[in-house]
């Protein structure tokens, strides 16, 4: 009951109306699904979404689909999403598939919010997918699709222009300072260790800052162990007008927040390599639009393909100053005496980041993954998280999930929220 | 990459354009037709950094690439700010970086300048592309040279040379003995992205500095090669583009040309033609840059595989502030077998007994003969005499063979450390007895091209030379470079492969 009355008590901060509410959410495994083909993922995590379902949801409730990949055209010679998915699904209604580099899931859903908004529908599927594995040789190539093409003339792989904004913070922010290098590789140990009781991540096993120095170099200061996978995945939502969010369950997730924006898709013509305007920008719509400051937040679902990338967040989110990122990261790391979910700690009070693994040990089948942040959430907030699920003192309420394409070409970012 | 693609992005790449916005100044690259700050009130111009440097602002060691850059792994690519201008990716080229890790602080902020190399092939059928957007360290082997275009004075009577430039790669093999490969100790190696085109324009680009002439006033434009990466696509048309030879006409230029092949004197023997061009009064006084350049080719443990080099060297005939004048000139040809190479055979192949005395002792003595026959001169009356040197001795005996002292050909045998250039060489060599010649002096120069024969050419120096010395880069200083970098015989095989 005592929980019950502080749960009461957090919903009261929420005065914004959703955008929507997801009712049902699914996935399949992250890592190489050998005999799977990138339709067939698709179609078992949407499966799974529709059973999940607590009221039950039949396809024929469902009066469209929203897509999210961004490789399928060039990893397996597949045109024309929708017209997979209506065979597999077996329907025939309004289908669109989104591009956004590493950030199309979220985008499908950041459309498939705006076709609840807008009226049209109240029952919606969105879903997710990538199958890299399928390329492999050729995906460090495809994956510079999300970059510039002067940027691949130049050499660049999508690691290496990550490294070079490591490097460039490094430089700027903690040069000659060891602990700098040491909190990059605890962002991978960390997510790592989340991971642990995560039945469906690609990387169960824990790792540790030595293993990180050790593991082989991909493009200085990236290390293998600063990276997330090469993934294949599926992962679907079933999203609905809130209005009739209770019809399908009684504890619907509501999106009080779906926003995005976007920056230049070549590094080199960016303002600064070591901050991703277009996360600021998302992230400050966002809270806004759920009248909420970063103090807030309790979970969230982070891009971490590079561990930089989550240490870059933390900054352009307001969480540390800028430059004061790796700092908070290792101050958190060090002082942190638990077993489960190691927090951040900082004037914000506490936020866990990743709970589920992050992109780094969870995978990342790139058209899947912002729907994967967003089925995280889901999960954790509705306390069904089962291994990995996030004990906290506060009930959960508040979760967001940051979604980056390219460099930072695009981001994308969800606030949810379990009570209004 | 598809044809239109590829246009698109030589007319981006190779003279790194960008935009500026006249209203704000910012600047834009790849260019942008309007400012982001000013919109419709923007006024846009464009303009190249081709003769830029800048610095490097990050970077990184790619360790594993993109399989299109697999040939060149493991390189630094970095983000450049260009002096006064945008900032641009590059990746960082004649640089091999150690195995362990890099500290990448340690060279955020070096100087970089801007060189015209490969990026990739669409393997051997398809494309080559190049661009500018390859930066060497500026404080490495390849200096920052400034361009400053000076304009041409009054008309000199006389048709002659106007400006040269030498480029010489940053690395370089050595010999176990001398002895062995005939006198040459060491000799120049490509880096993995150069080859003849490279070369080419690396040296053009050099001669338009010394000369300080803008290329605008280049109206043909000649390679000679035996090793050009195409074997139907000219190499000059790639150097008019890169370096704006002729008056610039809606993406083109108002300029010719061809790529001509003779063995070692494909180039030699344009010598003459540009100067009648000059001197031809339909040409206008337009000028002409001849370039021999080469990735001198040898299959693996030939004895050539000891005395091949690479490089290139560019000369401008003109009529106005020559520092050379072209006096006199004789060709002596024969169809003579000693070296050849069949269309789709990689390497050439020589007939041993064929390649001293009957093939270039003979067509070299006789030019050099004749040519002072015609002249009415003796050897006495020259200061140097160049000859091709695909080794030390040759040279040195050929043209001592013509009544030539020891200490006229001594200067210029620079293929003791630079090795054989093939087209590159006797020109190469005259670059470098110029690098050193004063007003009045006079020249010989006998090139030679297998299959057979020689120009000889009679050059007196004039003292528009000295004017323009502080412009050059000395075959010596190249030569003697404290940068210069060693490599291995795997890495020079593999390398010279992939030109």
């Amino acid at each position: 009951m005592e929980k019950e009355e502080r749960r009461l008590a957090s919903m009261e901060r929420i005065k914004t109306k959703p955008c929507a509410a997801i009712v049902g959410a699914g996935r399949t495994k992250f890592g190489e699904h050998w005999y799977e083909s990138p339709e067939r993922l698709l179609m078992i995590a949407g499966e799974a979404a529709l059973e999940s379902v607590d009221h039950g949801l039949r396809r024929s409730d469902i009066e469209a689909c929203y897509f999210g990949s961004f490789l399928y055209q060039v990893t397996n010679k597949l045109g024309l999403v929708p017209g997979y998915m209506a065979r597999e699904l077996g329907v025939n209604i309004p289908m669109t598939n989104t591009e956004a580099a590493c950030a199309s899931g979220s985008s499908a859903l950041f459309n498939a919010c705006m076709g609840i908004m807008s009226g049209k529908y109240d029952v919606v599927l969105v879903g997710g997918f990538e199958k890299m594995s399928d390329r492999f040789s050729k995906i460090v190539d495809n994956l510079m699709f999300a970059g510039d093409a002067h940027e691949f003339d130049a050499g660049f792989t999508f690691s290496g222009l990550y490294a070079t904004m490591m490097a460039r913070y490094i430089h700027d922010y903690g040069r000659g300072n060891r602990r700098c290098l040491e909190a990059l590789a605890q962002v991978a140990c960390k997510n790592h260790h989340h991971a642990l009781g995560n039945d469906y991540a690609q990387f169960r096993r824990e790792i540790t800052v030595e293993d990180v120095f050790k593991s082989p170099l991909i493009a200085d200061p990236i290390r293998l162990l600063h990276c997330s996978p090469v993934s294949d995945g599926a992962v679907a939502l079933v999203v609905v007008n809130q209005e009739v969010a209770r019809k399908y369950t009684d504890t619907p997730i509501y999106i009080l927040a779906s926003q995005q924006a976007t920056d230049d898709v070549s590094l080199f013509t960016r303002e600064s390599l070591t901050g991703i305007r277009a996360t600021k920008l998302a992230v400050s719509k966002a809270l806004e639009q759920a009248s909420m400051s970063p103090k807030d937040i309790q979970i969230a679902e982070v891009h971490d393909c590079f561990t930089i990338e989550e240490v870059l967040f933390l900054e352009d989110a307001g969480l540390f100053n800028r430059g004061d990122g790796w700092r908070g990261v290792y101050e958190s790391f060090e002082s942190f005496k638990g077993s489960k979910h190691i927090p951040y700690i900082g004037d914000f009070g506490e936020i866990i980041v990743n709970p589920g693994g992050g992109l780094k040990a969870d995978g990342h089948p790139v058209g899947a993954t912002g729907l994967r942040q967003v089925w995280e959430c889901f999960v954790q907030l509705r306390g069904e998280a089962g291994g990995h699920q996030v004990s906290s003192d506060k009930p959960l309420n508040v979760a967001l999930c940051h979604n980056i394409g390219g460099t930072g070409g695009i981001a994308t970012v969800h606030i949810l929220a379990r009570d209004l | 990459m598809s044809e239109p693609v590829t246009r698109r992005k030589i007319l981006t790449d190779y003279r790194i354009r960008v935009a500026k916005c006249e209203i704000c100044g910012k600047t834009y690259f790849p260019p942008k037709w309007f400012c982001n700050i000013e919109g419709r009130r923007s006024r846009m111009s464009f303009r190249d950094y081709f003769y830029s440097k800048g610095f490097l602002y990050s970077g990184t060691v790619i360790r594993r690439p993109t399989n299109r850059f697999e040939y060149i792994a493991s390189f630094l690519a970095g983000i450049v700010d260009l002096e006064d201008g945008p900032r641009v990716p590059g990746r960082i080229t004649d640089f091999v970086p150690p195995e362990d890790e890099v500290d990448i602080s340690e060279f955020i902020g070096r100087g970089v300048v801007p060189r015209f190399r490969k990026i990739y092939e669409d393997g051997l059928q398809g494309l080559i592309y190049y661009s500018s957007l390859n930066f060497s360290f500026l404080d490495d082997y390849y200096p920052y040279q400034p361009y400053a275009r000076i304009k041409p004075s009054e008309r000199n009577d006389k048709p002659g040379i106007v400006g040269y430039g030498v480029y010489l790669p940053k690395f370089r093999i050595k010999n176990r003995s001398a002895e062995e490969a005939q006198g040459v100790q060491e000799r120049t190696v490509p880096f993995a992205d150069e080859d003849t085109t490279t070369f080419a324009v690396e040296a053009g680009k050099r001669a338009l500095i010394h000369a300080a002439l803008d290329g605008r006033y280049i109206r043909k434009c000649f390679v000679g090669s035996e090793s050009t990466p195409y074997a139907v696509k000219p190499t000059m048309a790639t150097v008019v583009q890169a370096l704006e030879l002729g008056e610039p006409y809606e993406d083109g230029f108002v300029s010719g040309g061809v790529d001509t092949q003779f063995a070692c004197k494909a180039a030699s023997d344009l010598f003459i033609d540009a100067a009648a061009l000059v001197a031809f009064p339909a040409f206008n006084g337009g000028n002409v840059m001849v370039i021999g350049s080469d990735n001198s080719q040898a299959a693996r443990d030939d004895p050539l595989d000891f005395t091949v080099g690479a490089g290139a060297a560019a000369f401008i005939f003109g009529d106005r502030d020559v520092i050379a004048t072209l006096d006199h000139y004789v060709s002596y040809t024969s169809d003579t077998p000693d070296f050849y190479r069949r269309e789709g055979s990689k390497y050439p192949r020589h007939g041993g007994r064929f390649t001293g005395k009957p093939a270039y002792f003979k067509h070299t003595v006789t030019a050099m003969k004749l040519v002072m026959k015609e002249s009415g001169l003796t050897p006495k009356d020259f200061n140097y005499v160049v000859l091709h040197s695909p080794n030390a001795r040759y040279p040195f005996q050929a043209a001592l063979e013509a009544g030539f002292q020891p200490d006229q050909v001594i200067p210029s045998l620079f293929v003791r450390w630079i090795g054989n250039l093939y087209s590159g060489s006797s020109l190469t060599a005259l670059a470098g007895i110029l690098d050193v010649a004063e007003p009045g002096d006079r020249i010989l120069v006998a090139s030679y091209g297998s299959g057979a024969g020689s120009d000889a050419y009679i050059f007196t120096v004039t003292k528009a030379i000295e004017e323009k010395r502080s412009r050059t880069i000395p075959v010596k200083d190249q030569i003697e470079n404290p940068h210069r970098q060693y490599v291995d015989y795997h890495t020079y095989r593999r390398w010279k492969e992939m030109g």
